[in-house]
C-alpha cells in the first residue's frame, strides 16, 4: 500500500468502504438486476399513477412479445383464453342471430294465417320479436343425457341424464364414443385437426361440444336449434373455469371434479316442446269445429230447403183448402203462422198439415172467421144448417140448391125458407126431391074413400058393419092424426043410400037417417062428420040383388092441402 | 366409498387371447362388434378396495391385435393409466411383439403400470416360451403372469395387481 492510499485510508476510510461498495453494486449486474427487480413493482404502480407515459411505452413491446408467443405456442394461449373468447363470439353471434331474427320478422310480418295471428299474439304477450318465437316454436328437442368426458383418457367426469332416459354404462359409452372419436379423426381427418361434433341416430342426435380438456357430449332427443351449440359451450366454457387443472389432469378420481353433476344438469334444462298433443288437439278441435261448421252449415242449408219446401206445400194446401183465404204466411222460428180469413166450415188445420206433410204443432193459424162463397163451403154449410136425412143430396150449382132425392115432407116443408137463408144460395131446386111420406098418406087416404058399410033393413046394419065402422073410425083416426105431418087435412063426408023400392022421398029421408046412424056410430069412437046427403047417381040396376046391395052409407074422404 | 376410474390398455399380437382375457374378467361387456369396426372394444369392471374406500372401475380398451401400432391404435392408448401387455405362450413370436410394443408405447407415452400375461398355459405341451425368457420379461413390467383364459387361472390376479398400483398411483398423486 502508497502512502497516499494509506493517506486515503485515513483520511476516508468509512467513505471508501461505502464507495467501494456502491461501485460494486454499480458494476456487477446479478447485483443490480436484484435493485431493480426490488423497485420495479413499486416503480410501475408510481409511473402508472404519475402519467400514461409508461403505458405508451411498454404497449409496443408488450404487443410483439404477445405476438411472438401467440405465434410460437398458440395452443397454451387458446386454451387460457378460451374461456374469454367463446362468450366474446357468442355475443356477436347473438347479434348476427337477433338481426337476422328482426329479417325474419319482417318477412312473415304480413303473414295472416290463423296460427300466425296466434304466434304474434302470443309473442306480443311474451315480448319477444316475432321472428324469434317462431324459431321457438318450430323447434323439438329436449337434451336427454349429458356427458363430461376427459379429452385425454376417455375417462367420464360426469353424467347426468333425465330419469326416464336408458342409460348403459356410462364409463364405457364415454370410452367408447372417446375411441370412435379417434377413430374418426385419424380415418377422415387428414391433418387430425377435424373431430367429431354430431351425429345422428333416429330420433336422437348426438352432439360433441369441445373444450381444451373436456368433451361435452349430449344426447338429444329431437332437433335442436343451433343456438344450443352456444348454451352447451357456455356450460363447458363454465366448467372449465370453475375445475380447470382438475380438468386437465383428470385421472379418474371422480372426488376432484366434485359436484361437475350440478353444472352438466344444467345442460337437460334445454328443452323446447311443440306440444304435439295439444297441437293435436287443438288441430283435431278445428277440424271437430269445421266438420261441425259444415254440419250446421248443411244442416240450416237442408232445414232452409226443407222449410221452402215445407211452406210451398203448405200454401199450396191452403190454397186448394176451400173456405180459407191465406193473407201471408210467417215463419216463426222453424214454425209457420198463417194469417188469413177462414170460414168455420173450411177443413181444419190438422187436415192441412196432414196433407202438406207438416206436423200440425208447427202450424199455428191467426185466422178470422168469415163465410166463404166457395160451392164447396156452401154445400157445407147447407148440409150443416139444413141437416138432411141422408136418403138426401144436396148440389150447389151457381148459386142454386139442387136437392134431389126423397125427404120427409116435414123437413120439406122448412127447406125452402131455411136454405134461401143460407149466404150463397138465392133458389132452390126440388124437381127431383120426392116425399114418398106425403104419397103414402093420399094412398092411405085413398083406400079410406067410398069405403061403404051395409044396412040390412030401414037402417038396421047388415051383419058385421057395425065391426067395420069400428075398423073405420080406428084406420081414419091414425089417418087424421099422420095428416098434420104432410100438412093435409082429412075432411069426412057420409053419403046414404037405399034401394028403389019405396017412394022417392021415404028413401031420402032413409038415406039421410042411415048417414045419421053411421055418423052417430062414428061420434063414439071421436070421430067426426064435416057433412052428409044422399048419393047423388047411382050406376042403373042389373039385378033385383043389386038393389039389395044398394042399401049402405058411403065414405066421402077428402083431403086439403093445409098450407 | 368413493369411486375411481380408470384407463386401461390390453394389447398384444393377433390372437394371443386379449379378447377372451377381457371376457375372463370383465362383468360388462360392451357391443363387441366395435373391435372390427372401430378397432376397440370396450369392457368394464369393477373392483372393491374398502381397505381404501375405493370403488376402483377400470375401463378397459381391447385394442385390435397387433404387432405394431398404426396412429388410431396410438391414438386409443392415450390417456391410459396402465397396460396389459398379452403373449401367446405357444408361439414364442408374440412375446417379441410384447417388447415391441412397449418400447413403441414407452417412446410416445411416459412410463406406467404395466403387467404381462403369457396366455394358453392350459397348453403347456405346445409351450414355446422358456422360464428364462419369462423371468427376463419380469424385468420390464411390474409382473408376469402366465394365464389361461380358457381356465381362468390367474387372469384376475393379474388385472388386480395391475389395478392396485394404478390406485396406488393415482391416490399418491391426490
Amino acid at each position: 500500500m502508497s502512502d497516499l492510499d494509506r493517506l486515503k485510508s485515513l483520511l476516508f476510510g468509512a467513505e471508501k468502504e461505502a464507495l467501494d461498495s456502491i461501485t460494486e453494486r454499480v458494476e456487477r449486474r446479478e447485483i443490480r438486476t436484484a435493485d431493480v427487480a426490488d423497485i420495479l413493482p413499486e416503480a410501475i404502480y408510481q409511473s402508472h399513477n404519475k402519467n400514461a407515459e409508461l403505458v405508451e411505452s411498454l404497449s409496443e413491446p408488450v404487443g410483439e412479445c404477445l405476438q411472438r408467443v401467440f405465434q410460437e405456442d398458440p395452443e397454451t394461449y387458446g386454451n387460457a383464453l378460451y374461456p374469454v373468447i367463446g362468450p366474446a363470439i357468442r355475443k356477436s353471434i347473438m347479434h348476427a342471430l337477433r338481426n337476422f331474427a328482426q329479417q325474419i320478422n319482417a318477412a312473415v310480418e304480413h303473414s295472416v294465417s290463423p296460427t300466425g295471428l296466434k304466434w304474434r299474439w302470443q309473442a306480443s304477450r311474451a315480448g319477444i320479436p316475432f321472428g324469434e318465437f317462431i324459431l321457438q316454436r318450430t323447434m323439438q328437442y329436449r337434451v336427454e343425457q349429458a356427458y363430461l368426458i376427459s379429452r385425454e383418457n376417455g375417462l367420464l367426469m360426469g353424467h347426468v341424464h333425465h330419469e326416464a332416459s336408458k342409460i348403459k354404462d356410462s364409463d364405457a359409452v364415454s370410452a367408447m364414443f372417446t375411441a370412435i372419436q379417434d377413430f374418426v379423426k385419424e380415418s377422415f381427418s387428414p391433418d387430425r385437426t377435424g373431430r367429431l361434433e354430431s351425429a345422428d341416430m333416429g330420433e336422437f342426435t348426438l352432439w360433441a361440444v369441445h373444450g381444451p380438456h373436456a368433451l361435452l357430449v349430449c344426447v338429444i332427443r329431437g332437433v335442436p336449434p343451433k343456438a344450443l351449440r352456444a348454451d352447451l359451450s357456455a356450460i363447458l366454457e363454465r366448467i372449465h373455469f370453475r375445475y380447470g387443472e382438475a380438468i386437465r389432469d383428470y385421472k379418474g378420481d371422480t372426488a376432484s371434479v366434485g359436484d361437475v353433476e350440478v353444472e352438466l344438469e344444467r345442460c337437460l334444462r334445454f328443452e323446447a316442446r311443440r306440444e304435439r298433443s295439444e297441437r293435436k288437439g287443438k288441430a283435431g278441435l278445428w277440424i271437430t269445429l269445421a266438420v261441425l261448421l259444415l254440419a250446421a252449415a248443411g244442416f240450416l242449408g237442408y232445414r232452409s230447403w226443407n222449410y221452402s219446401q215445407q211452406l210451398d206445400r203448405l200454401a199450396a194446401a191452403l190454397a186448394a183448402a176451400p173456405g180459407i183465404h191465406v193473407t201471408d204466411i210467417t215463419r216463426d222460428g222453424g214454425d209457420f203462422v198463417v194469417r188469413g180469413l177462414r170460414d168455420p166450415l173450411a177443413p181444419g188445420m190438422n187436415g192441412i198439415a196432414v196433407s202438406a206433410d207438416i206436423d200440425a204443432q208447427r202450424i199455428a193459424a191467426e185466422m178470422q172467421p168469415f163465410q166463404s162463397l166457395q160451392p164447396e163451403i156452401i154445400s157445407a154449410r147447407a148440409r150443416t144448417v139444413l141437416a138432411p136425412p141422408p136418403s138426401v143430396q144436396l148440389a150447389v150449382v151457381d148459386t142454386a140448391l139442387v136437392v134431389t132425392g126423397d125427404a120427409p115432407w116435414q123437413w120439406r116443408r122448412q127447406l125452402e125458407n131455411r136454405a134461401t137463408a143460407l149466404a150463397g144460395i138465392s133458389s132452390i131446386d126440388l124437381g127431383n126431391l120426392t116425399s114418398s111420406d106425403r104419397d103414402a098418406f093420399v094412398e092411405r087416404a085413398k083406400q079410406l074413400d067410398q069405403s061403404r058399410f051395409q044396412f040390412a033393413s030401414g037402417v038396421n046394419l047388415a051383419t058385421g058393419a057395425e065391426a067395420e065402422i069400428d075398423q073405420f073410425a080406428e084406420e081414419f083416426q091414425a089417418l087424421q092424426a099422420d095428416a098434420a105431418d104432410v100438412d093435409f087435412s082429412v075432411v069426412l063426408s057420409l053419403y046414404g043410400s037405399t034401394d028403389s023400392t019405396g017412394d022417392a022421398a021415404a028413401n031420402a029421408e032413409l038415406a039421410q037417417r042411415r048417414a045419421d046412424v053411421v055418423a052417430g056410430l062414428l061420434a063414439i069412437h071421436g070421430v067426426s062428420v064435416a057433412s052428409s046427403g044422399r048419393v047423388s047417381e047411382l050406376p042403373a040396376l042389373e039385378s033385383s040383388a043389386d038393389d039389395a046391395r044398394r042399401r049402405f052409407v058411403q065414405i066421402g074422404l077428402t083431403i086439403q092441402s093445409a098450407q | 366409498m368413493t369411486p375411481i376410474t380408470s384407463k386401461i390398455c390390453i394389447v398384444g399380437d393377433f390372437a394371443v387371447g386379449k379378447t377372451s382375457i377381457a371376457e375372463r374378467f370383465v362383468n360388462n361387456q360392451f357391443s363387441e362388434k366395435y373391435l372390427t369396426t372401430v378397432g376397440v372394444k370396450i369392457d368394464t369392471k369393477e373392483i372393491e378396495r374398502p381397505e381404501s374406500g375405493v370403488i376402483h372401475k377400470l375401463v378397459i380398451w381391447d385394442v385390435a391385435g397387433s404387432d405394431r401400432f398404426d396412429d388410431t391404435q396410438y391414438a386409443y392408448l392415450r390417456g391410459a393409466s396402465g397396460y396389459i401387455y398379452v403373449a401367446d405362450g405357444t408361439r414364442a413370436a408374440t412375446l417379441a411383439s410384447v417388447r415391441q410394443l412397449q418400447e413403441q408405447i414407452s417412446q410416445r407415452y411416459s412410463d406406467l403400470p404395466a403387467v404381462a400375461l403369457v396366455n394358453k398355459s392350459d397348453l403347456a405341451s405346445d409351450w414355446e416360451i422358456s422360464d428364462e425368457q419369462i423371468v427376463a420379461l419380469g424385468a420390464r413390467f411390474n409382473g408376469v403372469f402366465q394365464t389361461s383364459a380358457k381356465t381362468g387361472d390367474a387372469v384376475e390376479g393379474a388385472i388386480d395387481k395391475l389395478a392396485a398400483l394404478i390406485l396406488d398411483t393415482v391416490l399418491q398423486d391426490s
